[in-house]
């Protein structure tokens, strides 16, 4: 039980990364993006190169996996942010089914579906990681540090510039804001902590492959930003907690058949996003009903 | 011969894109309320009919309750969800997530009352035949056409002449305009997604024969629908329905170079060159809002 | 072979599994053997879970007949939806929530994601299901009761020279089963003077198999060679034969389920798998045919036997572990085998390899009215 708990925390504190890192970009950018898991693997795939042909240190993988996936959306995302609203989730939704069949084609770096397997665990420093509760500690420690970043930049001028542009992005231009520019730089730094998500997936797991960054995952890591509270600290933690714990509570339904739990965890998932989003538009943390 | 022949398969594909589209850019066109769950529709449209052939009924009235299953579907979700949620703010993305929820929802009802795997329909009508050396065609080529090219026929017509018709092209536009003909917006709303949602029944019915249907399969349809609706211009009807069909033929010819796994891949590749450099889509009136 | 339905197969499996979960939290005191399984439960592979189960389920209930062991075993189930994703993370269960000793795997790609984690724990897998080539000798602690496809292939080939098929064109997954098995076709059919025409690599999700179909025509093959899981392969084998492909077909050991063979469209289906002799007369394959007739009212197929065999292997390497006193784990069971190597298995004396790896008699069999018949 306790292994399962620690296993069960280890993934929150990567999907908190994760949400926390889409944050910056849907609550505090207003950049809608579904092709969140595109990076999330990039930093997957970067991590457990690194892990595999160099050396399983987590601050090397982890590095390596935020140069990669913040790098490369900066990148994709700079033709795309010139178009606005339901273009830019268009292009990220086509971004992402592009990016599902180059995982699975590009298979000498990616192993195709078959994965890269064999990922040891990690160390730091020479250090072995291989107990979950230490993992599960460096996991956490990741997560305070996107968290103490987010805190720090969206108290700082570029965080105002930013959430100015999200509630109005000619009024941010008329006061000589450069849109562009601050918008890469919110992808940039969502990308890089979805990157570093990644690595620690990877460690966590000890395999990756195409599977864990599909669309189902943007939507998942999306709905855990929407559900929780887009714009506020502590609403993406929120809505990544409930969203992990679901399956987990499901399995103690009495009657349900093993077949079906994945079925009805995906409906009370879908249904929470439809509700949520007609009552509750800011979500469970959010305070601002009604703002956007 | 082989280009000819992913032609045809290309063009019955492309037909029942181009259906499916033109319903998700009627709703949008309209209403301005981003339908994702269009591909639901589809779904849902697709396995009513797989389900009243299973209870034996004759194909018109699968047909039938297929178009029925699709327009109820329709008409409840624009009063039970997004009505509600454009009274508050309307703003995009809630639309979008909502809507996003509702594919979650039937998509997971699908798999409790049909179970995961594929379900398809056996019909003759499927069958290729020899019609010149190397080109095979099935009937259901013929028909998958000819469906299109009457609906869209009727369609232009009623979009045209009829009053509720030009009210509906007026509705995003010129709400002004409606009041001076006396047509109510909400009503108009709900025309739209009646016809929209009628429009993906004859691609869900066909594909239930053709390729088979899974409960994931509004998802491909969806994305080919956004696709085709930003390719062929947002909101345009007809750029819709050509981008539909251009799209189906690029899916299919691109196995003529490339390996399969590719052609869903080859659409999106097409939707990245128009958002890039002709964002307004091949009948756009304007460039994004 | 008279049709199974999954509803009994279900039933059958479900009640094992769901006693062995109630009994699991009463008898913590009484430390039962636990088994693991790691089989796609549910999507468009469940079908293969059911019937992998319900082959473990027959064994596990003459072990206790037999009380064989001193300790109950009990079966705990993991869905691995027949992916390498899904087989991770099962396998990360098994291992840590679990503490399974044992588990039974299906499926090359999931096996190839579930072995490392099985090794670094020390957990034994053992596939009967999956025929990838790379199976073999995958990790010392896993082991195969099943032959892999490099066996079926090797009888294919000779049958494909003498019926004259020797433009083959090829229709694979693009994963680590299907990939493996156009590396083996290949080279074994080049060598014996045959050929492939035209190799199409297609995602486990494909729907739409029209275009390849039209490719496919313009290559005249002989022979069309296609190499998926469960559901898909209906749909391949439909779409095929709507596009007017009347070339014969061919397949693996994995067609040899319901949903293939009530399909109309795969008559004449050309396919190899393991033989089903049921007749061999020792007193273990007696007994699981009769029971096997008796409980579903038809004859079991190699994977019931597989799966029942995997089992089987795991009581007599722990009734030998518990006569000498030894404890049982990953590395004892596996000193047994390789100490034993001979065991009384369903269908005759099983004999296994240095890698762990069991070799069985494969046949090429043709599809009539649903049922498999041997052709050479």
């Amino acid at each position: 039980m306790i292994a399962y708990l620690l296993n069960l925390a280890q993934l929150a504190a990567i999907f908190g990364l994760l949400s926390v890192s889409l944050n910056i970009l849907i609550g505090y950018g207003g950049i809608f993006s579904v092709a969140h898991a595109v990076f999330f693997g990039l930093g997957a795939y970067a991590g457990a190169h690194v892990a595999l042909d160099l050396a399983p240190d987590i601050l090397l993988a982890a590095l390596a996996a935020a140069l990669t996936a913040g790098v490369l959306s900066a990148l994709l995302a700079l033709p795309a942010l010139r178009v606005r609203g339901e273009y830019f989730v268009i292009a990220s939704l086509g971004l992402q089914m592009l990016a599902t069949t180059v995982f699975t084609e590009a298979s000498d770096i990616t192993g195709g579906l078959g994965g890269l397997v064999g990922i040891p665990p990690p160390t730091v420093f020479g250090v072995s990681l291989a107990d979950p509760l230490a993992f599960l500690l460096v996991c956490l420690g990741f997560l305070a540090l996107a968290l103490a970043v987010v805190r720090l930049l969206m108290r700082a001028s570029f965080g105002r510039a930013l959430m100015a542009l999200r509630d109005s992005e000619s009024a941010a231009e008329a006061l000589g804001k450069n849109v562009p520019l601050l918008k890469t730089l919110a992808v940039l730094l969502g990308g890089a902590f979805a990157g570093v998500a990644g690595a620690l997936f990877a460690f966590q797991e000890a395999f990756v492959n195409v599977e864990s960054f599909t669309l189902d995952q943007s939507v998942l890591i999306m709905a855990m930003v929407i559900i929780g509270g887009a714009g506020t600290l502590a609403g993406p933690l929120l809505g990544t907690v409930l969203l992990l714990a679901l399956p987990a509570a499901l399995t103690f339904i009495p009657g349900l058949p093993p077949t079906d739990i994945g079925a009805v965890q995906q409906l009370i998932y879908g249904l929470a996003m439809t509700v949520l989003m007609i009552f509750r538009p800011a979500g469970l943390a959010g305070r601002l009903a009604g703002r956007r | 011969m082989l280009l000819l022949q992913l032609l045809v398969s290309g063009i019955e594909t492309g037909a029942l894109y181009a259906l499916t589209a033109a319903g998700f850019a009627l709703i949008f066109g309209a209403t301005r309320i981003f339908h994702f769950a269009h591909g639901a529709t589809y779904a849902l449209a697709g396995y009513a009919f797989v389900l009243a052939s299973r209870l034996g009924l004759a194909w018109p009235l699968g047909g039938l309750l297929a178009l029925a299953v699709a327009v109820g579907f329709g008409l409840f979700l624009e009063a039970a969800v997004y009505r509600p949620i454009q009274r508050h703010h309307g703003a995009f993305f809630t639309v979008f997530v909502a809507a996003f929820g509702v594919v979650i929802v039937v998509q997971s009802l699908i798999e409790l009352s049909f179970g995961r795997a594929f379900v398809a329909i056996s019909t003759p009508l499927t069958r290729a035949h020899e019609i010149l050396p190397g080109l095979y065609i099935a009937q259901v080529f013929w028909v998958a056409l000819a469906i299109a090219i009457v609906i869209f026929a009727l369609l232009g017509s009623f979009l045209a002449r009829a009053r509720a018709g030009i009210g509906l092209r007026a509705l995003s536009e010129n709400p002004d305009l409606l009041r001076a003909f006396g047509l109510s917006a909400r009503r108009l709303s709900a025309l739209a997604f009646a016809l929209g949602s009628a429009l993906a029944v004859p691609g869900a019915v066909l594909g239930a024969a053709t390729t088979g249907l899974s409960p994931g399969v509004g998802a491909h349809v969806m994305l080919i629908s956004l696709a085709a609706s930003v390719v062929g211009g947002i909101g345009s009807l007809r750029g819709a329905a050509l981008a539909g069909l251009l799209l189906g033929v690029v899916e299919t010819l691109v196995v003529a170079f490339l390996d399969t796994q590719w052609s869903e891949a080859a659409g999106f590749v097409v939707l990245f060159v128009f958002i890039l450099f002709r964002p307004s889509g091949l009948f756009g009136a304007a460039v994004a809002r | 072979m008279t049709r199974i339905t999954r509803r009994t197969l279900l039933a059958a499996s479900a009640l094992p599994l769901g006693g062995g979960l109630l009994a699991s939290r009463r008898a913590r005191a009484e430390e039962a053997y636990i088994l693991g399984t790691l089989f796609p439960m549910a999507g468009p592979n469940a079908e293969y879970g059911t019937i992998f189960t319900a082959g473990a389920a027959m064994a596990i209930k003459h072990v206790s007949a037999d009380k064989m062991l001193s300790r109950p075993l009990a079966l705990r189930a993991e869905d691995s939806e027949g992916t390498p994703q899904g087989g991770a993370v099962g396998m990360n269960k098994l291992v840590n929530v679990d503490h399974a000793l044992y588990v039974l795997v299906g499926f090359t790609g999931v096996s190839k994601a579930a072995a490392p984690i099985g090794t670094r724990a020390k957990v034994v897998l053992v596939n009967g299901g999956g025929v990838g080539p790379d199976l073999a000798g995958l990790s010392p602690y896993y082991w195969n009761v099943i032959p892999l496809v490099p066996d079926e292939i090797k009888v294919l080939t000779p049958f494909l020279i003498a019926r004259k098929l020797r433009r083959v064109a090829l229709i694979y997954v693009n994963d680590p089963f299907g990939n493996g098995l156009y590396k083996a076709l290949k080279t074994d059919l080049t060598a014996a003077g045959g050929e492939i025409v035209a190799a199409d690599a297609i995602s486990p999700t494909d729907q739409q198999f029209s275009a390849i179909a039209a490719r496919i025509r313009t290559t005249a093959p002989d022979a069309v060679y296609f190499a998926s899981y469960g559901a898909q392969q209906a749909q391949i084998i439909k779409q095929l034969r709507d596009a007017g492909i009347s070339q014969p077909l061919l397949t693996y050991s994995g067609a040899a389920i319901p949903s293939v063979r009530n399909l109309p469209e795969a008559e004449g289906l050309t396919l190899t798998a393991q033989a089903a002799d049921w007749t061999v007369d020792d007193p273990v394959t007696r007994r699981f045919v009769a029971d096997w007739r008796a409980q579903y009212g038809s004859d079991p197929t190699p994977y019931h036997q597989n799966y029942y065999n995997a089992v089987r292997l795991f009581a007599l390497l722990a009734q030998q572990l518990e006569k000498a006193g030894k404890p049982v784990n990953g590395d004892t069971l596996r000193a047994a085998l390789l100490a034993t190597r001979r065991f009384a298995l369903v269908g005759g004396e099983g004999v296994f390899d240095d890698l762990g790896d069991i070799s069985m008699k494969i046949v090429v069999n043709t599809l009539k009215g649903g049922k498999l018949v041997a052709v050479g």
